[in-house]
């Protein structure tokens, strides 16, 4: 059962970029442990985990909770603080421009009145624009317009300026924060980085609608702000009422109270020239109080084009950039292998245990003559018919000859000789006591006990001192370099000084050479 | 049920190691030319989450069968004592250095195993062989014989008859050149000699099957990450200051050059490692060439300043700048400046931005240059070499895939003619979606490696012959 911490794993967009960057670099060192010790290692882990075997995203993250105590470092944590710090410093930029931005255009000396139509075009119109652009930016890339536009306008994103930030003040971009902005990286984590930017902007968008909404609270509570309307455009005031009224939609039936009314929009008329209904200084007291109350609408614009629309987005932006860190903790380079290994089954078909391999000890091959010309007469040995495998027995015969070797007699052994018909034929060869032997084996088949037996046995009847050629036949085929190798090697076990190896159907080209040329 | 066991048997050297090699997928099987390398049995068993399935057992050539057969026909009386013989054969030379290979490669066959009886069928038959056949038979073990096709040459039905007079299934099976189908294809044959051990044969194959199908999933994956990675990938250098005029330029594109070639060397060096890996054939030695850049000019140069804007990308940022402080203005006049201040001042922004960004670029602030001077090569426009990067892959996982782990000469990837043939135009045009999408720097699409992974294992399935 999975322990209670990893069960706790925090499904925070901080939490995942810690487990992000952390998992990148305990997979990139996984890279040096064997491949199938990782195996081994996952299978356990993966049914140790095996109730979030369908949570690839938990399971990963299980898995790396396990193993970071392995991993060097602390660069997932430090990236979240770099992540959280970049916040901060985005919610305080964000409410110092809200605030300062509020406070020139809601600026009142009692000289002119704040026209409310720069107020709307300064604060309210420009969200209604750039809550477009996000629009834009936030749309699936495959419009190529609106790609290219993104691309375009991407700049001028303050969560991108933040990315920048990070990337210039991180030594070690592959181990942080900014292993997001690796373009090798991209394919993979492309997506997390376009919403990391996005909340990022929209951390900066809401903190500066509450600095623009504190600040007109402010000005509102503890000065007299006296707003009026004005415009070198031709707008009668009951255009420009039901301009508001439009624009107030959205709050009309909760706050009705924001909604500016017809009269407040006659009266609030400024004119530079005559100034107005502003100019009569007998309707003062009443029309001051009256041009005050444009302050609803004002904040309301400001909450519902500006502060909610953007919350909406931070909250969007925040839940993508969770899935998108979640998509990318099982997409890293590795990541999918290391889900693989976990939930399937293990399995292994090589041997459990070392090879015991016998070799050879070295520099101990049999002699093979240079000559390979003899002036030989003696009895042949047929070991295991090898003279009438794939071939017939004047092929031999002419390949003796051209090496010199004249049969006195054939004899047969090996195969399907009994051992007790071998030691009779060598005890009747013992008593004609040959002046040589030869010894005609299949090349291809490998040298066994069997056979070093026999040469033994040989060496018993007949004595040490007789030379004793042993001659690989190649049947229908030369003999091959190998082979011949494995015969030499293999007799040369034997360690006899009168033994000699020789190939005959390569002796029986040479000589044909030799004839070819004289 | 019993697991099934089977005894890969028979003449030294004759490829008994290379039949288990192929079907364990086990490298540090040592195969030999010298008879005899193996002395001991040694088990490879087929396990899944640690229960064994099956189990194949190596065991040492035979070395003495006429001997061990005359011990055998010299104290069994009938043929109803021919098993006990041979066990109490196993039992009185236990410790005898003369029937070591005789009592180790028996054993298994007395304590139940299955005979797989292995000759090469590239070489004449002989009477050599009929002895240890004949002790094979005395064991009354159920037995396959496999003619294994060691060299060129065929004598598979000289060895058929001969075999077939004591074995009741003979095959043949080429361990160094069988694919996966065939090895399966083979283990399902085991099944055949026992009735009782088709199901975990069947079972066992199951897994295998799945198995590889997992390696070729993760082999795409790991091929589509690379020709992303190659496709997108740009070598970038900041030129120090001063560099960019000492340095001839030629110079500096050189180096750039073979830097970005090397990256794309080891981009491809890296995958062929994984993909060996993923198929059991780790440190493998490959002959092989390095991928080809086919476009001509990679280069290009431009101006960086803060924060890696480009030089354009700086001057809009200046014009917006200006346009702000001049809308400020425009505010203050209450619009009767005509947004005049954010027209000049955008104009004034922008202008000084332009002027302005060498300078910029030469200040440091904490140690780093707010600019300077970059040249850069790719990433590769050039609309081949998407397709020359993913054939080379493609031909390297076909390889590594068919090569048996009995086959342990280098792998020659870049052979004569060796070329992978897309299987129809349907699917190059779907390469050419995700390759242009590559190319157009649209690599931020989370399922893009995934789609073009997916593709790339139906090419694995398809399997069109390579031009070689």
């Amino acid at each position: 059962m999975p322990n209670k911490k990893t069960q706790q794993s925090s499904r925070s967009a901080g939490a995942l970029l810690a487990d992000l960057i952390d998992l990148s670099l305990v997979l990139d060192s996984d890279q040096e442990v064997d491949l199938e010790e990782r195996k081994r290692r996952d299978r356990a882990a993966g049914r140790r985990l095996e109730c979030w075997r369908n949570k690839p995203v938990a399971q990963v993250r299980a898995w790396l909770h396990e193993s970071r105590p392995k991993a060097a470092g602390n660069y997932g944590q430090q990236g979240v603080r770099v992540y959280h710090g970049l916040n901060v410093g985005l919610l305080v930029a964000g409410l110092l421009s809200g605030w300062g931005l509020a406070s020139a255009v809601l600026y009142y000396d009692g000289q002119q009145p704040i026209n409310i139509v720069n107020a709307v075009a300064v604060l309210v119109l420009p969200q209604i624009l750039l809550l477009l652009l996000w629009l834009v930016a936030a749309l699936p890339a495959r419009l190529s317009l609106f790609r290219q536009l993104g691309t375009g306008l991407g700049f001028l994103n303050p969560g991108r300026l933040a990315g920048h930030l990070v990337g210039v003040f991180t030594s070690k971009p592959e181990q942080g924060l900014a292993m997001l902005w690796q373009s090798d990286n991209a394919p993979i984590l492309g997506p997390a980085t376009r919403w990391l930017l996005s909340l990022w902007s929209q951390l900066f968008a809401v903190s500066f609608n509450i600095g623009v909404l504190v600040s007109a609270l402010f000005l509102v509570s503890f000065s007299d702000l006296a707003f009026a309307w004005s415009t070198t455009l031709v707008v009668t005031s009951e255009t420009f009422h039901q301009l508001l009224v439009t624009l107030s939609a959205p709050w009309s039936s909760l706050l009705p109270d924001a909604v500016p009314g017809a009269e407040l929009v006659a009266q609030s008329r400024y004119y530079r020239l005559d100034e107005g209904a502003l100019a009569d200084p007998a309707a003062t007291p009443e029309l001051a109080i009256a041009l005050g109350q444009w302050w609803p609408f004002l904040i309301a614009a400001v909450a519902f084009y500006g502060l909610l629309p953007r919350l909406l987005t931070l909250t969007i932006s925040w839940y993508r950039l969770r899935h998108h860190l979640g998509r990318a903790l099982c997409k890293l380079p590795g990541a999918p292998e290391l889900l693989a290994r976990m939930n399937s089954p293990l399995v292994s078909t090589a041997a459990a245990e070392p090879e015991h391999a016998f070799t050879l000890a070295p520099g101990s091959a049999a002699r093979n003559s240079a000559a390979a010309h003899y002036a030989l007469r003696c009895p042949v040995i047929d070991w295991s018919a090898a003279g009438s495998a794939a071939g017939d027995a004047g092929d031999v015969s002419s390949a003796l000859a051209a090496m010199g070797v004249e049969p006195l007699e054939f004899l047969r052994a090996g195969g399907r000789q009994t051992l007790e018909q071998d030691q009779q034929m060598l005890a009747a060869l013992a008593r004609d006591k040959p002046a040589a032997l030869a010894l005609l084996v299949k090349a291809w088949e490998p040298p066994m006990l069997d056979l070093l037996d026999f040469l033994r046995d040989i060496r018993q009847q007949l004595g040490e001192e007789k030379p004793l050629l042993v001659l690989l036949w190649g049947g229908a085929e030369q003999v091959s370099g190998a082979d011949r190798e494995t015969w030499q090697l293999t007799l040369g076990q034997l360690g006899d000084p009168n033994l000699h190896v020789e190939s005959l159907a390569l002796a029986s080209r040479a000589v044909e050479k030799k004839g070819a040329s004289q | 049920m019993s697991t099934p066991e089977f005894a890969i048997v028979g003449h030294p050297n004759k490829g008994k190691s290379s039949i288990v090699s192929t079907l364990s997928e086990d490298k540090s099987v040592a195969i030999s030319m010298v008879p005899g390398t193996t002395v001991d049995n040694r088990r490879y068993p087929m396990t899944v989450d640690g229960e064994v399935l099956y189990e194949l057992i190596d065991t040492p050539g035979f070395q003495r069968a006429r001997a061990a057969l005359e011990w055998m026909q010299g104290h069994a009386s009938s043929a109803v004592e021919r098993p006990a013989t041979v066990q109490r054969f196993v039992d009185e030379h236990r410790g005898d250095p003369r029937f070591s290979a005789e009592c180790h490669l028996l054993a298994p066959i007395l304590a139940g195993a299955g005979i797989l009886y292995v000759v090469d069928g590239s070489r004449p038959f002989g009477e050599d062989y009929e002895a240890e056949m004949e002790i094979l038979r005395w064991t009354g073990q159920p037995s396959l014989a496999l003619i294994n096709m060691i060299g060129d040459s065929d004598y598979s039905a000289e060895w058929s008859r001969a075999l077939g007079q004591y074995f009741r299934i003979v095959r043949v099976f080429d361990a160094l050149q069988a694919d996966f189908d065939k090895r399966i294809q083979l283990l399902l044959a085991f099944g055949e000699i026992r009735e009782e051990w088709r199901a975990p044969l069947a079972k066992a194959v199951q897994f295998l099957t799945d198995e590889q199908q997992r390696r070729r999933s993760l082999a795409a994956r790991v091929i589509a990450e690379m020709l992303v990675h190659m496709i997108t990938h740009q070598a970038r250098r900041r030129l120090a200051t001063g560099e960019a005029e000492a340095l001839a330029e030629t110079q500096t594109r050189d180096k750039l050059l073979d830097s970005y070639k090397q990256d794309l060397a080891t981009m491809e060096r890296h995958c062929r490692d994984e993909v060996e890996q993923i198929y059991n054939h780790g440190q493998l030695q490959r002959q092989e060439a390095q991928v080809q850049l086919l476009d001509e000019d990679l280069f290009s140069r431009q101006t960086w300043v803060l924060f890696g804007l480009t030089r354009r990308q700086l001057i809009a940022t200046g014009a917006l700048g200006g346009a702000a402080a001049g809308g400020i203005i425009d505010l203050a006049a209450h619009g009767t400046s005509l947004l005049l201040g954010s027209g000049l001042g955008a104009l004034a922004g922008g202008v000084s931005a332009w002027l302005t960004a060498d300078r910029i670029a030469n200040i440091e602030v904490l140690g780093h240059p707010l600019g300077g001077q970059e040249v850069s090569v790719g990433p590769m426009r050039n609309i081949n070499f998407p397709y020359v990067a993913l054939g080379r892959a493609l031909l390297h996982q076909r390889l590594v895939e068919q090569r048996t782990h009995a086959n342990r000469g280098p792998l020659d990837i870049d052979g004569p003619g060796a070329a992978w043939q897309f299987s129809d135009s349907a699917t190059r045009r779907q390469f050419e979606k995700l390759f242009a999408k590559l190319r157009k720097g649209e690599s931020l699409q989370a399922d893009l490696v995934d789609t073009l992974a997916t593709l790339i294992e139906k090419q694995f399935s398809s399997r069109p012959d390579a031009g070689a």
